[in-house]
């Protein structure tokens, strides 16, 4: 039933392999031979440079060292960067470029705000300081919940925290004037139950942009992760079943149609700012991340097909273990994949955003979140995430304004580009004796969490107990409780607070105006597709009753009708997801 | 589901014996940041009170309807996704159109609810913001300074405030006779009455709510109440009652749903129960009533089945799921003895093959010709809870005709 033990055996044996390896090293003169020549080789194919005051270094940190075991030990305990179990890095030389420009840049700044073309903007202000085109849309509440602007009640949160989107038109007026389908563009959207209907939108407008053929061109990921929104951030529509039924059924889709899209970004994220330890976080999230290769293997996707679109998102926050936890979530995932799931290599690597932390962002004397966002980053860079997402200033009080938006960018340009700590030397952290042993035994815990869930079934099952969002509530009534206790040191609110009144910040809300412009352009485009509407529902009612693929059928639905339309639709089909406490 | 409360330590001793106060707490529409109100539910339950907890992404109407219905000294909101100013009047003023102005509003939201935001707020009868930093310590004293006030008869009260003020004052150990008094009592009882029982976790509120949605559909203009018992903290005779959130068919304003906590009875029903049951009999309102107990053991019998005395209800369905142990616990079971009906839930697992010939041969031994309904209540449209439906139907006199349409159809807010 459920693999999470086997999984947790896998890494343990993994562990005893490097140990044994490492003894033969130290008492196997042909094997340390073997390996002294294959180091020898490494060493010799990492480049040199220089920092700006003249001082050689090279392009790859590398321990220093000459004694077999010592090589055994790095190669098969951590991994050459790009190299199995990737504890190091999914690939070599990672941001040494960005600086000089032809680095892949892995800024990608979560950005939404009011109506499109108001995202359109923020979008093209961003881009305007960014080397490259990455466009990361968050969406309003209404969009979130699969509701359409004109919803009943809902009026006052349309553009509110992201932007609104009903229908295919405003995916268009969202990203007008970027061209898709440039090499180094990429788009990633939050959005999860309605991630279909939304992708489906995003391919429609696309197409009437760039031509039916673009659609292998586009590149950019989709959240869609259904199981963390059942623990954490409580974005369900439909049952379980049903829900996981129609993300698999869109990854199946995108995994030939779409071969730059990941369909699924597998999230701590949200896990951990429901108040989940970083060890709950990283355990939750990768048996997530088996759950869903578990369930694609049972619908005889092939593992190393859809393993290389698998993606995953955590969370930085200022606790000691994020230090590692990019690194464990690496090696653990690689170790299951390849020794339970039998994936090849191009399947184990564990592709990673990170977003630093919102909820470490406090209210109080909020110029100190500057500051500690800044200590986030640079955490998140030494894991060596792929990308990253830096919170603004304001982030307690509102979506970020444009000033602080612009600060939390610069703050991984002066990171990637400014200072020397990534520009010049891959890797000068990893290795570190105090981080190893901080890394066996986050690993450790995390195994334990594994193996708790799997005497309870599994995570589906599991979940059906509330075992995860209890273990996450509990753990998020614990930081309130040790903040209030002085326990957690916060500077400002609960230590060394000044007297200085709180300034009153900038907000950036959407007016009852263009909330109402929303409705009436939703109003309209109904009006105009009104006689096919019914047609294209009832086609894709029949498509989800018969077990079809229901992404392949959205991809026309949505060209008219509305996000709410289609929920309302296939919630008639499928029933209401019922909520957990 | 009762929630279980987080093990720290109890901030308020047992026996301490005043009336708990009974707050509502909830997160707006389009909203699922609940990490705050889940912590705060852990604290007020830890101070002794009675939270009903709703949920996240809650309309405007099913928060004034489950404030009503629970006739909760307070509404605490917690909102992050903006529209606070529009959302927190929408609420307040949906209260005083119903003649019920009277139960206040407050709530948080971090930092996304400035200061000049409550002051528009207070303007519109929010009662108050508890801002971003506010110590959990504060919170709970100024609650329990303002907020806790013994609830007394109110002859204003219409409907089911009327009804629900009725049962609070029975829960407050006032006479029953009073309690009956307040009751709005004129139409014909004409209500079946169901006591649900069964082990914990079996499945009896999932159940409850699956049968809802059945007779909403069947009898389109018929009410129906849910009076759902769970346990208090011992220690702290607080409870968080979260029955409400997976109660997804309850939100429509032909259910009268209530929460009711044990407060030290171990009967497996609150001692107002009975009170509670007999004032919704009274009003002639509800053609079904149906009682959900506490998890309960083996020799329990919350309803009174045995034939000793009367029992409380018109029928007993007793709710079991395939892990019950074994053919030697099962034979321990009393309710099996006892109850009308008898369903087997979680039939999706694949242990309910044969727990089902199991349970069917120990109900023969009655030799009462009990049937036992198989029911999957996680899964919507089950046909086993469509069966169990009509069998409850024909033994209440229900209607269970004027349906044919599927149970998706019903307004399911939001
Ligand atoms: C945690 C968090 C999340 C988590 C939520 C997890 C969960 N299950 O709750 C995740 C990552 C899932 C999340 C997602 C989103 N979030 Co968010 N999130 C936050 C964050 C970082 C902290 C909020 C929090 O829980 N704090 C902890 C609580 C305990 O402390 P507090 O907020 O200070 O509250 C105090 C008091 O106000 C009081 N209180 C609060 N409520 C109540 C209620 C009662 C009854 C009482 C008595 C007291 C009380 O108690 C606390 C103690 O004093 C804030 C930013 C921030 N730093 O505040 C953004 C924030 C609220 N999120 C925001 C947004 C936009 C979103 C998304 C819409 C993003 C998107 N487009 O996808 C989604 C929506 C998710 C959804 N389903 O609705 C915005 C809202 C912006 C706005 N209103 O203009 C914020 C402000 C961030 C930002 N600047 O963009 N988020
Ligand atoms: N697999 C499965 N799970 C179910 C079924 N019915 C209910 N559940 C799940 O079982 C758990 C307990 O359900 P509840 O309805 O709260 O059970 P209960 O008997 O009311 O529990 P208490 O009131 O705490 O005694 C929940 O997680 C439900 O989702 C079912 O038919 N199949
Ligand atoms: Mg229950």
């Amino acid at each position: 039933m459920s693999q999470l033990g086997k999984i947790a055996d896998s890494v343990d044996s993994y562990n005893q392999f490097v140990s044994a390896e490492i003894a033969r090293a130290r008492s196997d003169p042909k094997f340390a031979a073997e390996l002294r020549t294959r180091w020898a080789g490494l060493r010799a194919s990492v480049g040199l440079t220089r920092s700006p005051t003249g001082t050689p270094l090279p392009r790859l940190a590398l321990p220093e060292t000459d004694e077999p075991g010592a090589i055994a030990e790095y190669l098969f305990g951590q991994g050459f960067p790009g190299q199995f179990p990737y504890a190091t890095a999914a690939y070599r030389e990672m941001y040494l470029d960005t600086a000089i420009g032809t680095g892949e840049e892995p800024m990608r700044l979560f950005a939404g705000l009011g109506l499109a073309e108001d995202t359109n903007a923020r979008f093209k202000y961003l881009s305007r300081h960014q080397k490259s085109l990455r466009l990361s849309t968050a969406f309003d509440g209404p969009t979130l919940y699969g509701l359409d602007s004109d919803h009943a009640g809902v009026l006052g949160k349309v553009g509110e925290g992201g932007v609104a989107i009903d229908t295919v038109e405003d995916m268009g007026r969202l990203f007008a004037g970027f061209d898709l389908t440039r090499k180094d563009a990429s788009v990633s959207m939050t959005m999860n139950a309605p991630a279909p209907v939304i992708l489906a939108m995003f391919i429609a407008a696309a197409k009437r942009r760039f031509g039916a053929d673009c659609v292998p061109n586009l590149r950019g990921t989709i959240q869609a992760d259904m199981l963390k929104e059942v623990q954490a951030q409580n974005e369900v529509i439909f049952p379980v079943d049903a829900s996981l039924r129609f993300l698999c059924d869109m990854i199946e889709w995108c995994v030939p149609n779409m071969p730059r899209w990941y369909p699924v970004s597998i999230s701590g994220y949200h896990i951990a700012e429901a108040g989940a330890t970083p060890v709950q976080q990283a355990a939750f999230t990768l048996s997530n991340g088996f759950t869903y290769a578990g369930l694609l293997k049972q619908r005889g996707a092939d593992v190393n097909a859809f393993g290389p679109r698998l993606s995953f998102f955590l969370d930085c926050g200022l606790d000691v273990e994020y230090l590692v936890l990019g690194r464990v979530c690496r090696r653990i995932w690689a170790i299951g994949m390849r020794d339970v799931f039998g994936a090849d290599a191009k399947a184990q690597i564990l592709k990673l955003h990170t977003q630093t932390s919102g909820r470490s962002l406090i209210a109080a004397e909020f110029q100190n979140n500057l500051t500690r966002t800044a200590v986030e980053l640079m955490v998140a860079y030494m894991n060596y995430t792929n990308s990253c997402h830096s919170n603004s200033a304001d982030e307690p009080f509102t979506t970020p304004t444009e000033k602080y938006a612009l600060l939390a960018s610069h703050s991984q340009s002066i990171l990637l580009e400014e200072t020397g700590i990534f520009k010049h030397t891959m890797n000068l952290f990893g290795g570190a004796p105090g981080l190893l042993a901080l890394e066996r035994q986050v690993e450790q815990r995390i195994l334990g969490v594994f193996r708790e869930m799997d005497t309870l079934g599994g995570v589906i099952a599991a979940m059906e107990q509330r075992y995860q969002r209890s273990q996450i509530q509990e753990s998020g009534h614990r930081i309130e409780t040790q903040i209030y206790s002085g326990e957690r040191p916060i500077i400002g609110l609960n230590k060394y607070v000044s007297d200085e009144p709180m300034p009153s910040v900038p907000l950036a809300r959407t007016s009852p105006k263009k909330q109402r412009l929303q409705v009436e352009r939703l109003r309209a485009f109904k009006k105009k597709h009104a006689k096919k509407t019914p047609d294209a529902l009832q086609r894709l009612e029949n498509v989800t009753r018969d077990g079809g693929n229901v992404f392949s059928e959205l991809v026309d639905t949505v060209e008219v009708c509305s996000l709410g339309q289609i929920t309302a639709c296939l919630t008639g089909v499928v029933g209401k997801f019922r909520p957990m406490v | 589901m009762a929630v279980a409360l987080n093990p720290h330590r109890a901030v308020r001793s047992a026996a301490v014996s005043r009336v708990p106060l009974r707050i509502l707490t909830a997160v707006p529409i389009c909203d699922g940041h609940d990490s705050a109100v889940t912590a705060i539910n852990i604290e007020l339950a830890r101070h002794g009170i009675e939270v009903i907890y709703l949920g996240y992404h809650q309309s405007v109407s099913a928060i004034a309807r489950a404030a009503i219905q629970e006739d909760v000294n307070v509404v605490g909101l917690s909102s992050y996704n903006g529209g606070h100013i529009i959302f927190f009047k929408e609420v307040v003023d949906r209260l005083k159109q119903g003649g019920n102005g009277d139960i206040p509003v407050f709530g948080g939201g971090g930092g996304t609810i400035t200061k000049a935001d409550e002051r528009i707020m207070q303007r519109q009868g929010t009662d108050r913001i508890f801002f971003a930093g506010t110590p959990f310590k504060d919170i709970m004293a100024l609650i329990q300074r303002d907020y806790a006030r013994t609830a007394k008869p109110n002859a204003k009260f219409k409907g089911d405030r009327a009804l629900a003020r009725a049962i609070t004052l029975a829960e407050q150990n006032l006479a029953t006779r009073h309690s009956l008094r307040a009751a709005p009592a004129q139409k014909r009882a004409r209500s079946f009455v169901v006591g649900v029982a069964g082990p914990g976790g079996a499945g009896k509120s999932t159940l409850i709510d699956e049968l809802t949605s059945r007779f909403l559909l069947k009898n389109p203009s018929g009410r129906i109440a849910i009076l759902a018992n769970d346990p208090s903290h011992p220690d702290t005779g607080g409870a968080i009652l979260g029955d409400r959130v997976s109660a997804i068919y309850a939100q429509d304003d032909r259910v009268f749903f209530r929460s009711l906590a044990t407060r030290g009875s171990l009967t497996g029903l609150s001692a107002a129960a009975p009170a509670a049951i007999e004032i919704l009999k009274r009003s002639g309102e509800f053609d079904l009533i149906l009682v959900e107990s506490v998890g309960v053991g083996q020799e329990s019998d919350p309803f009174g089945s045995f034939g000793h005395g009367r029992c409380l209800t018109d029928a007993v369905l007793f709710v079991l799921a395939p892990h019950y142990g074994g053919l030697i616990q099962l034979q321990k079971i009393a309710l099996l003895n006892g109850a009308d009906l008898v369903a087997l839930n979680k039939c999706d697992h694949p242990m309910a093959r044969t727990a089902k010939a199991e349970i069917q041969a120990r109900l023969n031994q009655n030799g009462r010709g009990q049937l036992l309904h198989s029911t999957t209540a996680a899964k919507h449209f089950d046909s086993g809870v469509d069966a169990l439906f009509a069998a409850i139907a024909q033994l209440g006199g229900l209607s269970n005709s004027s349906g044919g349409e599927k149970p998706c159809q019903l307004e399911v807010a939001p």
